[in-house]
C-alpha cells in the first residue's frame, strides 16, 4: 500500500538559508539524507579571466566581489601576491595598519556568520546584537577607505592613505566594548539548550576528512589541526604578533562556533597589538609608475576568515597584466565537504552544515 | 537547581534576560533627550534623518571647476586609462583663451562604475572627485549616462534624487 520511495528535492537557489545562490539537490528518504549534490555557478562572472585583462592594479577591484563578507582580505591577498611577484617592500606602518584591518575584517566576517548562523537555527537575537557590532566595523571601515563593503583598501606597495584622524580613538572605542559583547554572545548560545541540541555531534568531519577534502580555516581547526597560514607562512605583520590558534577537536557544529568565538578573542587582541604599537612611517613604498613583470609565477596564500586564501599568478615578460590568475577560494574547497558531513543525517541538520562551512556564494562561483 | 537547569524554559529565561536589559535601556530612554544623548542609539532613522557620511566616502564621480568657473580637466585622460571598467570617455577639444585642452565631452556611464576612486585618484590635476551622494536609483538607463551638458546629463551638480523617494512624502 504505501510505496517506500526515494524523493529529489532542491535546496536553493533562493533559500534564505544557503547564503546566497547555492542549490543543494537532495535525495531523500524520509527526512534522512541520503545523497547530497551540491550545485554552483549561479554567480560566475568569470573573475579570473576578467582579471588577465587588467592590470595588476586594477585587477584589484575584483577582489572585493569575491568574499564581499571580507573584502578586506582579499585585498591584502592580491596586494600582497602582486608585491611578492615584483619583490616590492611594503613599508612596517603600512603593514601594520593592513593587518588591523584585516582583523577588523576578519571580526566583521565572523560577526556575520554568528549573526547568519544562529538565526538559520533559530537564535533570532543574536542576529541584531551581531549586526550592530559589525555596523561600527564597516563605519570604521568606510572611515578608512570610503567604502563599507567594496572596499578596495589597499594599494600595491602599501596604502593610499594613512588612517584617518579619529580612526584610532573610534577602533579603541570599539576594541573596550568588543569583550562584553561577546561575553553576551555567549551568555546566549553557548550554554543554551536548544542551541546545543542543534549543533552538538551535528555536522562532523573528522581531521582525516578534512585534510584529504582540503578543508581549511576554522573547520579545520575544529577537528583539532592546529593550522593557520598567519603562523605558518607569516604574511603582513603577523610575525611580530601574539596569539594563539584556537583549536578543539570535538569537529563538530558546536566546536567550529566555540573555536570562531575564540578566534575573535584572538583577533581582538591582535588588534589592540596593532593599535599599541603602531609605527610611525611612510605607507607607501617607491614603485614604478607602470609595473612590468618578468616570466615568473607565484603562489601567496593568506588566512581569511573562512580558510586559505590563495592566489596563484603567472606572468609573462613585459607584460602589465597577469597571464593567468587562479584564486584559490576557502569557500569553494569547504563546499565539497558538504556532502560528506550530511549524507545520513536529518534534512534539518542541512542547514546547520551550510551555515557552519560559512560559505560565501561569490567566492565559490568567483 | 540543577533541576531547573535541565528544562528548556530555563534557557529561554537566561536569552530572554540579555535581550530584557537592551529593551530596559532603549525603552526608559528613547523620550528622553538627556539620557539619550548618554545611550548611543545604533539604528539611524533614515530617510527622515540623513546619514552621516565619513569624510572619504566614495559616491558618484563629479567634474570640478576652478574659481573662474572654468573646467579643472586638462584631458590627460589618466582617469579614463586607470578606470577598471572603462566608464568614462573623453573628447580632447579646444577652446578661445584657453592654453590647456578642454574636454569637449567627458561622458561617464555611472551603470557600471564601481566608485573605486581609482581616477580621482590617478588625476594629476585634482580636477575630479567623488562627492558624497548615495541615493543614485532611478527609473530610466538614460538617467546613468551623464555628461557635461544637458539638464539631466550633470557632471557638475549632484544627480537629481529619484522623484518617488520616501523622504519627500
Ligand atoms: S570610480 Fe572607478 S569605476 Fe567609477 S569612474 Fe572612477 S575609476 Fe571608473
Ligand atoms: S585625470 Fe583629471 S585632468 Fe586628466 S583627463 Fe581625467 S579628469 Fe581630466
Amino acid at each position: 500500500m504505501f510505496k517506500n520511495e526515494e524523493m529529489e528535492i532542491n535546496l536553493g537557489p533562493q533559500h534564505p538559508s544557503t547564503h546566497g545562490v547555492l542549490r543543494v539537490k537532495l535525495r531523500l528518504d524520509g527526512e534522512t539524507v541520503t545523497k547530497c549534490t551540491p550545485v554552483i555557478g549561479y554567480l560566475h562572472r568569470g573573475v579570473e579571466k576578467i582579471c588577465e585583462n587588467k592590470t595588476y592594479f586594477q585587477g584589484q577591484v575584483w577582489t572585493d566581489r569575491l568574499d564581499y563578507v571580507a573584502a578586506i582580505s582579499n585585498n591584502l591577498g592580491w596586494a600582497e601576491g602582486v608585491e611578492k611577484l615584483f619583490g616590492i617592500e611594503v613599508p612596517r606602518r603600512a603593514k601594520y595598519i593592513r593587518t588591523l584591518l584585516t582583523e577588523q575584517n576578519r571580526l566583521a566576517s565572523h560577526l556575520l556568520w554568528l549573526a547568519t548562523h544562529a538565526l538559520d537555527i533559530g537564535a533570532m537575537t543574536v542576529f541584531l546584537y551581531a549586526f550592530r557590532e559589525r555596523e561600527y566595523l564597516l563605519d570604521l571601515f568606510e572611515a578608512f577607505c570610503g567604502a563599507r563593503l567594496t572596499t578596495t583598501a589597499f594599494r600595491i606597495g602599501g596604502l593610499r592613505e594613512d588612517l584617518p584622524p579619529g580612526f584610532i580613538k573610534d577602533a579603541q572605542v570599539f576594541q573596550d566594548r568588543f569583550l562584553h559583547c561577546l561575553y553576551e554572545y555567549e551568555e546566549l548560545l553557548t550554554e543554551n539548550r536548544i542551541w546545543k541540541k542543534r549543533t552538538v555531534g551535528v555536522a562532523k568531519l573528522n581531521a582525516e576528512d578534512c585534510i584529504a577534502l582540503g578543508v581549511t580555516g576554522p573547520v579545520l581547526r575544529a577537528a583539532g589541526v592546529p593550522y593557520d597560514i598567519r603562523k605558518a607562512f607569516p604574511n603582513a605583520a603577523y610575525a611580530e604578533m601574539d596569539f594563539e590558534i584556537p583549536t578543539r577537536t570535538e569537529a563538530d557544529t558546536y566546536a567550529r562556533y566555540l573555536v570562531r568565538l575564540a578566534e575573535m578573542r584572538q583577533s581582538h587582541r591582535i588588534i589592540q597589538q596593532c593599535l599599541d604599537g603602531l609605527p610611525e612611517g611612510p605607507v607607501m613604498a617607491k614603485i614604478p609608475k607602470i609595473l612590468r613583470s618578468e616570466v615568473n609565477e607565484i603562489y601567496h596564500p593568506i588566512e581569511a576568515p573562512k580558510g586559505e586564501l590563495g592566489y596563484y599568478f603567472v606572468s609573462e615578460k613585459g607584460g602589465t597584466m597577469p597571464y593567468r590568475m587562479h584564486v584559490r577560494a576557502p569557500s569553494f574547497v569547504n563546499l565539497q565537504a558538504l556532502p560528506k558531513m550530511i549524507e545520513g543525517r536529518l534534512l534539518a541538520d542541512v542547514i546547520a552544515a551550510i551555515g557552519t562551512l560559512d560559505v560565501v556564494l561569490g567566492e565559490i562561483d568567483r | 537547581m540543577s533541576f531547573l537547569r535541565t528544562l528548556i524554559p530555563f534557557d529561554i529565561a537566561a536569552g530572554l534576560t540579555v535581550t530584557g536589559r537592551y529593551f530596559g535601556k532603549v525603552f526608559f530612554s528613547a523620550n528622553r533627550k538627556k539620557v539619550r544623548a548618554q545611550i548611543k542609539h545604533f539604528t539611524q532613522e533614515y530617510p527622515e534623518v540623513p546619514v552621516r557620511l565619513q569624510p572619504r566616502f566614495r559616491g558618484r564621480l563629479t567634474l570640478l571647476k576652478d574659481e573662474q568657473g572654468e573646467i579643472k580637466c586638462v584631458c590627460c585622460l589618466a582617469c579614463e586609462k586607470i578606470c577598471p571598467t572603462e566608464v568614462i570617455t573623453i573628447e580632447k577639444g579646444k577652446k578661445e583663451g584657453r592654453k590647456m585642452p578642454y574636454p569637449v565631452r567627458y561622458d561617464f556611464e555611472m551603470e557600471r562604475c564601481i566608485f573605486c576612486e581609482f581616477c580621482v585618484e590617478s588625476c594629476g590635476f585634482d580636477s575630479i572627485i567623488l562627492n558624497h551622494q548615495f541615493e543614485l536609483a532611478a527609473y530610466n538607463r538614460e538617467d546613468f549616462s551623464l555628461g557635461m551638458d544637458g539638464v539631466a546629463q550633470n557632471m557638475f551638480e549632484p544627480s537629481p534624487v529619484g522623484r518617488h523617494s520616501v523622504a519627500e512624502d
